[in-house]
């Protein structure tokens, strides 16, 4: 809270992000445990998008094939993990972005959980990224692809916990409401 | 090996048992413990066991010993017994 009592523009961010990620947004999409994995699965094939920029720019860059190629990668990449990540947060509960005080310690065990497993497959990612460089060329590396390489990197690296998190998420447990209209429906048949 | 761990640890409960006995919902419960209200279901189901603190607590609401509430062996039928 600010002086005089009115909240600050973060805290109301703050508090209207944590609204939504407790609200059942697009609940469609992330219903059932194939979704998510579906979800997951859109998430990683944008990040492999990015890959293939970095690939693409390193092969033919500079060129306008390579610039508009990439960047068609690119978009394409925010247009798929925007809405992926979204998703998932929300499916998670925000388990994976919320600050750990705001979250219990089942949260926080799974939390851990899901940052241990994408620490592991991006340890993975980075030894493949260094075999491939040594295995390369390197005489004449184009920036373009150091750049889109570096993004991809960030990218992987953020985004892999909540992807791992909604890949291993159980079904979670039904509502009170939808409990009470199971009770219903099983007295009236 | 992570699931033989999982089924040596579990860590039977009557929560749920407890919980529609006394009349309380999931969302009640878990707002009294501050915890998020699908924690109660993944205890209930047996898919979460609870820290030592959070088993107190759950025990402490319900104003019964820990051992009515948790259990290292499955609890008795109602009726078998």
């Amino acid at each position: 809270m600010a002086e005089g009592g009115k909240p600050r523009m973060w805290d109301r961010w703050t508090s209207h992000r944590e609204e939504v990620l407790q609200s059942d947004l697009m609940q469609s999409w992330y219903a059932t445990r194939s979704r998510r994995r579906a979800l997951a699965a859109a998430g990683l094939a944008g990040l492999a998008m990015i890959w293939a920029g970095t690939v693409v720019s390193w092969h033919l860059a500079p060129s306008d094939t390579a610039m508009w190629v990439t960047i068609s990668l690119l978009g394409v990449s925010v247009v798929t993990t925007v809405p992926v990540i979204g998703a998932l947060n929300v499916a998670t509960r925000g388990t994976m972005s919320l600050a750990e005080s705001r979250l219990d310690e089942r949260q926080v065990a799974e939390r851990l959980r899901a940052f241990t497993v994408a620490h592991r497959i991006m340890l993975a990612v980075l030894v493949a990224v260094v075999v491939a460089v040594l295995a390369a060329d390197t005489e004449h590396v184009p920036m373009a692809a150091v750049v889109v390489g570096v993004i991809a990197l960030f990218e992987t690296h953020m985004l892999l916990p909540v992807l791992v998190a909604g890949w291993r998420m159980p079904d979670p447990p039904p509502d009170d409401e939808e409990d009470e209209e199971d009770e219903d429906d099983a007295s009236a048949g | 090996m992570a699931d033989g761990k999982a089924d040596k640890e579990h860590v039977h409960n009557r929560i749920a048992v407890l919980r529609a006995e006394r009349g309380v919902s999931r969302r009640e419960l878990a707002t009294a413990l501050g915890v998020h209200y699908q924690t109660i279901g993944y205890l209930e189901r047996g898919e979460y066991s609870p820290s030592l603190h959070l088993a107190l607590r759950i025990a402490a609401f319900f104003e019964v010993p820990v051992e009515v509430v948790f259990s290292l062996t499955p609890f008795p039928r109602l009726g078998s017994a």
